[in-house]
């Protein structure tokens, strides 16, 4: 029962996972933070698309969210088979042996994926290793042994299913001690003192409160209030007061460096270089966008600024290109790429302010990348060079 | 086919299915050696997670169960057991945020310093196991 929950939630999981990798774009620019991804496991279902604007917030709220909601029927599961670990003989034949191997992989695999992505998106970076790696190899090994599970024990799980042999066999156990042959049950139990539907109650209500948690963050709005126990429950009051992933405090950049002698220089086929006011003076376009955090969370807004087409057009770049922003922040995401697509979009946009005011610092100013569909963190903020690339 | 059978103990696809997974597994490691540095650390992570959770805290919460909530009476076991249990899962997705982990980053990251979260747990707790004796209330009413 557990088995079969986890067997429809969990590929979604990976699914959107692989999802968010290919979002990423990871064989544009620096996108790959250095790692080679022409191995094996480095596979792209497609490109990345624009439209709609919404997809990566929806994908990457569902893994997030739906991550954090199977949690507990994962514990559940790995409590429920505990008795497993330690039958006699430990190892009945060479299949045996390296059945069980996989089973380490399958539970290696996903307590490390859960507990990695809930610390990630939870800020708490305990782990001395790069994230995205770590979480991205770490999947394949789950995937990989989960893939090999699910035909191994489809028909275990089919026949408990059908037959109810487990719970029969528990129930007679409460009833008169006596319990039958099933390979899922504890050969020795101690007397049932919780019910199959307390168990269930348990889980599934674990499982409801920590999908309101996902739903609040991702959704936002008034929903946003039910992320009570995650960082991105709550908003600062006003129109600017929406979630910020990296404060403009924490870059240690000038305030000297954002103001007058602020430049963006635009590179193409010429070399172009813009004061804000030359900015402003350019066609604006307003548009609503999320800013869609890998972390699960997001947050709409009216973006206002000059189409990233338009520059690439007056640097005398015609036909399709990828761009490099690259922001005064000299930390990881400082220099993103985005693709073609998102370049020729016409709600790619260099903005300039956001509901209807300046950006502010922590937003941005002067200006800065949004776009549909991408990862909030290849919205590069405070940028100080473009650089298109045409494709040839 | 019957040789493969009697000394490997399962059938060709058993077998295929392995070694498919061990492969899988071998690539990962090779990507993660992309960053040597890193290597070490993630396996131990890896095996860390096993041994902890099958030989640590799994333990440690059937025995706490054991010498606790199942000395209870038998009927009031369950309203005990399911709301404390609901709490407890619900803190393995949040205990980050809710015993304050990863308030320093979260703070360097949005700029707001937002803390209460281990009260909001607690009220949830509290919550749940009134909302617990309540129905048990209800229930000895019932039976009566």
């Amino acid at each position: 029962m557990l088995g079969l929950a986890l067997l429809i939630g969990l590929p979604v999981v990976a699914v959107t996972g692989l999802l968010s990798n290919d979002a990423y774009q990871p064989g544009l620019g620096v996108n790959a933070l250095g790692r080679d991804i022409h191995g094996p496991l480095d596979v792209y279902l497609f490109g990345w698309l624009t439209g709609p604007s919404w997809f990566y917030a929806f994908t990457q709220g569902l893994h997030v969210t739906l991550g954090l909601a199977i949690f507990p029927i994962v514990l559940a599961k790995l409590w429920s088979v505990i008795p497993k670990l330690f039958e006699w003989p430990p190892v009945k034949s060479p299949a045996h042996a390296l059945e069980r191997l996989t089973l380490a992989l399958l539970v290696g695999g996903a307590l490390f994926e859960f507990v990695t992505g809930i610390m990630n998106i939870q800020y708490w970076y305990a782990f001395k290793f790069d994230f995205p790696q770590a979480h991205y190899y770490g999947a394949w090994v789950f995937i990989g042994a989960l893939v090999a599970h699910v035909p191994l024990k489809f028909g275990t799980m089919r026949r408990s299913l059908r037959t109810r042999a487990e719970v029969a066999s528990v129930t007679a156990h409460a009833r008169d001690g006596r319990a039958e042959e099933s390979v899922l049950l504890s050969p020795n139990p101690a007397p049932a003192s919780m019910s199959r539907r307390a168990l269930f109650t348990a889980v599934g209500g674990a499982s409801t409160i920590l999908l309101l948690q996902g739903v609040g963050q991702s959704v936002g709005g008034s929903l946003r209030g039910l992320a009570f126990l995650l960082p991105r429950g709550h908003t600062r009051p006003g129109p600017l007061g929406f979630q910020v992933n990296r404060t403009w405090r924490s870059i240690n950049a000038s305030l000297a460096s954002v103001g007058d002698e602020w430049r963006l220089t635009v590179r193409g086929r010429r070399t172009l270089t813009l004061s804000r006011d030359q900015l402003l003076a350019m066609p604006q376009h307003t548009h609503a966008l999320p800013i869609g955090c890998v972390e699960g969370w997001s947050t709409t807004q009216h973006w206002t600024g000059v189409r990233v087409s338009d520059l690439a057009a007056m640097a005398g770049v015609s036909g399709a290109a990828t761009v490099t922003s690259i922001s005064l922040d000299h930390g990881t995401y400082g220099t993103a790429t985005l693709g073609h697509q998102e370049v020729s979009d016409p709600l790619t946009l260099l903005a300039v302010a956001v509901n209807g005011r300046p950006l502010p610092l922590d937003h941005g100013y002067p200006a800065r990348i949004i776009s549909p569909a991408i990862p909030g963190v290849h919205c590069t903020k405070w940028v100080v060079e473009m650089r298109f690339e045409e494709l040839t | 086919m019957k040789a493969l059978r009697a000394r490997y103990g399962g059938g060709p696809g058993h077998l295929l299915a392995t070694l498919a997974c061990f492969a899988i597994a071998a690539a990962a490691v090779v990507g993660w050696t992309q960053r040597p540095q890193d290597l070490h650390n993630v396996l131990l992570w890896f095996a860390g997670a096993i041994l902890l959770h099958d030989l640590v805290f799994l333990p440690v919460y059937s025995l706490i169960d054991r010498f606790t909530i199942s000395r209870l009476p038998q009927r009031a076991i369950g309203y005990v057991r399911v709301p404390l249990l609901i709490g407890l899962l619900v803190l393995a997705g949040t205990f980050p945020t809710v015993l304050g982990y990863g308030a320093s980053s979260e703070h360097h990251a949005s700029g707001i310093y937002e803390h209460g979260y281990l009260a909001r747990w607690l009220l949830l707790c509290g919550a749940l196991l009134a909302l617990s004796a309540l129905s048990y209330a209800a229930r000895g009413r019932r039976v009566r």
